[in-house]
């Protein structure tokens, strides 16, 4: 450059040029002095709560202010799937909150598989570019295209660096932000949101963590705790909501039971109660059903609620085959003291609306419908050793047991005679 | 001190295709229109080897080739000379132009189809932003003005 001779016209361009890396070095260096202060604010405006909305809705706000990042979202990873959900978002017109993507599609759905950050700044032209390739596939007869999944992100999408949460390598979700504008992120962008993203995955996880062991102890108040651990690992719907489902419902009782009670001494009638609770209790279990209440020695039981289970009617015969012979045995025991108690069982199966029931201070959880209404008039009808069953159920398990139509019975609450079969045995095959 | 500036950057994110020129064993030559000129460090840049092609086969027999990329806030056009080094298959670079193409494969229904199968890399011998060849705006008003 020496030996040339500049021109004054030359010498005007470098120095506008030279203007224009001051000019950049300057807003870098005020971004890098602004790093330590960001640090410390969004950390300690994070890690001060451990409310999962506030902390999302910090990091996005401050992103603004701060790092004037003006479209941003947060997407969680689903606790069982391959996906993820849109938690929070800043920026956008409409909302994109539950939104989900799958692993693997688009900006952020890659990040979530590789666990890399990505930044793009030409979005627009590439998906033109591949659009057109794709429709060259398509005219040459290329048999193995999928179509095209709408993402949330602004209609006209230009930029996106997106960070994968993590902590110690476990995916959290995924921290992006969003231009219109080409090439809108560059390396500083990168670092500062590395460092946003770290503690974000940090305070994210902690207030998740916190979330789940409370909800975890709230649904042991209605659940066995291997059911509470399952409804929360398997990312089931809040079950405490009020639902509509099909469930088959098992309601059973000890003949003869009152006349005991009344016989003989408290301590006695609670010896029995517990032999038998013990019992039928491993088998509910066992048999993964939902035990809605006891009172003294009536049970309700329902199936495929709050987790769903294939074959509920199956699940419901089989355990209650399981209880009249254990309380056989049982009797045999309660005969020798001179107690003469048998169980009686009624199953029917239909929808039923289900949640938590009751006050503030004295929940229960619990299904409201017609198909509680007639098991428990079913098994009021039972004599003891007895295991009546709806047409449904009996249509149901039909290729599994022997039955003997008892019916049409007349039952309270149901103005047309109801049919109903009595169990003998389970099919030799079955 | 190495031979991209920093101020390079902005021309070789893909937001403006980028023009690449080869030639055969024989002389023949050859330009077309690659989307994206990746920035690998100051000495290098790679190029995507999807579909197998002429400047494929030129760059196997004869390394040398000139890439031309356009700044596309400026408009500013820089000539680089590169020589084809080596592919990798792996490792950040090729992860780093992996993610982005099966991004845009992804949302264009061609996951597993349009993919990545090198990153080819290139040393950069020379580049040279063009100067003075454009038209300033501002003469470009002028003469519209006086005619």
């Amino acid at each position: 450059m020496a030996e040339e001779k500049d021109t004054p016209m030359e010498i005007k361009q470098q120095i506008a040029e030279n203007q224009q890396i001051i000019d950049r070095l300057n807003r870098e260096l005020a971004r890098k002095n602004n790093e330590v202060r960001i640090i410390q604010q969004i950390s300690s405006e994070i890690t001060s709560t451990l409310d999962l909305d506030r902390i999302l809705e910090t990091i996005l706000s401050a992103m603004d202010r701060i790092l004037g990042f003006q479209h941003a979202m947060i997407l969680l990873k689903d606790q069982s799937a391959d996906k993820l959900k849109v938690a929070a978002g800043r920026g956008y017109d409409h909302t994109t909150i539950g939104a989900e993507v799958a692993f693997g599609h688009g900006v952020v759905g890659v990040v979530a598989e590789r666990k890399k950050m990505m930044r793009i700044g030409n979005i627009g032209v590439s998906v033109r570019y591949l659009m057109a390739v794709r429709a060259n596939l398509q005219e040459a007869g290329q048999p193995d295209l999928s179509d095209t999944a709408k993402l949330p992100s602004l209609p006209n999408v230009q930029s996106q660096l997106a960070m994968p949460l993590l902590v110690k390598d476990r995916l959290i979700g995924v921290l992006v932000v969003e231009s219109p504008k080409p090439n809108a992120f560059d390396e500083l962008d990168e670092v500062l949101l590395t460092i946003v993203a770290n503690q974000a995955a940090t305070a994210i996880d902690n207030a998740r963590m916190s979330q789940m062991v409370e909800q975890l102890s709230r649904l042991k108040r209605f659940f066995s705790p291997q059911l509470a651990e399952l409804i929360l690992v398997g990312g089931t719907e809040d079950p405490l909501k009020t639902h509509r489902r099909e469930v088959t419902v098992v309601f059973l009782d000890l003949r003869g039971f009152t006349m005991f009670a009344e016989q003989v001494e408290p301590e006695e009638v609670m010896g029995v109660l517990r032999d038998y609770h013990a019992e039928m209790g491993r088998l509910i279990l066992e048999h993964e059903g939902t035990l809605e209440r006891f009172t003294g020695d009536g049970m309700m039981i329902f199936f495929n609620d709050p987790v769903p289970v294939p074959n509920p009617a199956e699940r419901a015969l089989r355990m209650a085959l399981a209880m009249r012979e254990r309380v056989q045995e049982l009797s045999k025991k309660w005969r020798k003291r001179g107690y003469d108690l048998a169980l009686g069982i009624g199953i029917a199966q239909g929808y039923a609306t289900i949640g938590a029931i009751g006050f503030e201070g004295r929940w229960d959880y619990g299904a409201i419908g017609t198909v509680t209404n007639l098991a428990a008039r079913l098994c009021g009808e039972a004599k003891g050793e007895q295991i009546l069953v709806s047409l449904r159920v009996a249509g149901e398990v039909e290729d599994l047991i022997e039955t003997e139509e008892v019916g049409p019975l007349t039952l309270k609450g149901f103005h047309k005679p109801v049919p109903a079969f009595s169990v003998l045995r389970l099919k030799s095959n079955a | 001190m190495g031979t991209l500036p920093d101020e390079i950057k902005p021309a070789m994110q893909g937001v403006l295709p980028a023009h690449l020129v080869t030639c055969a064993l024989d002389g023949t030559p050859n330009a077309t229109v690659v989307s994206q000129v990746y920035y690998v460090d100051p000495d290098h840049v790679a190029l995507s080897y999807q579909f197998f092609s002429k400047t494929i086969k030129n760059i196997r027999e004869n390394p040398r080739a000139l890439a031309s990329v356009l700044n596309p806030e400026t408009f500013e056009s820089w000539d680089l000379e590169i020589e084809y080094d080596h592919s990798e298959t792996s490792g950040p670079v090729f992860d780093t132009m992996d993610m982005q193409i099966e991004a845009i494969a992804s949302m264009t229904g061609m996951k597993g189809i349009f993919k990545l199968r090198a990153a080819d890399i290139y040393r950069v011998i020379s580049a040279t932003k063009n100067v003075g060849e454009r038209i300033p705006l501002s003469e470009i008003g002028r003469e519209s003005g006086t005619s």
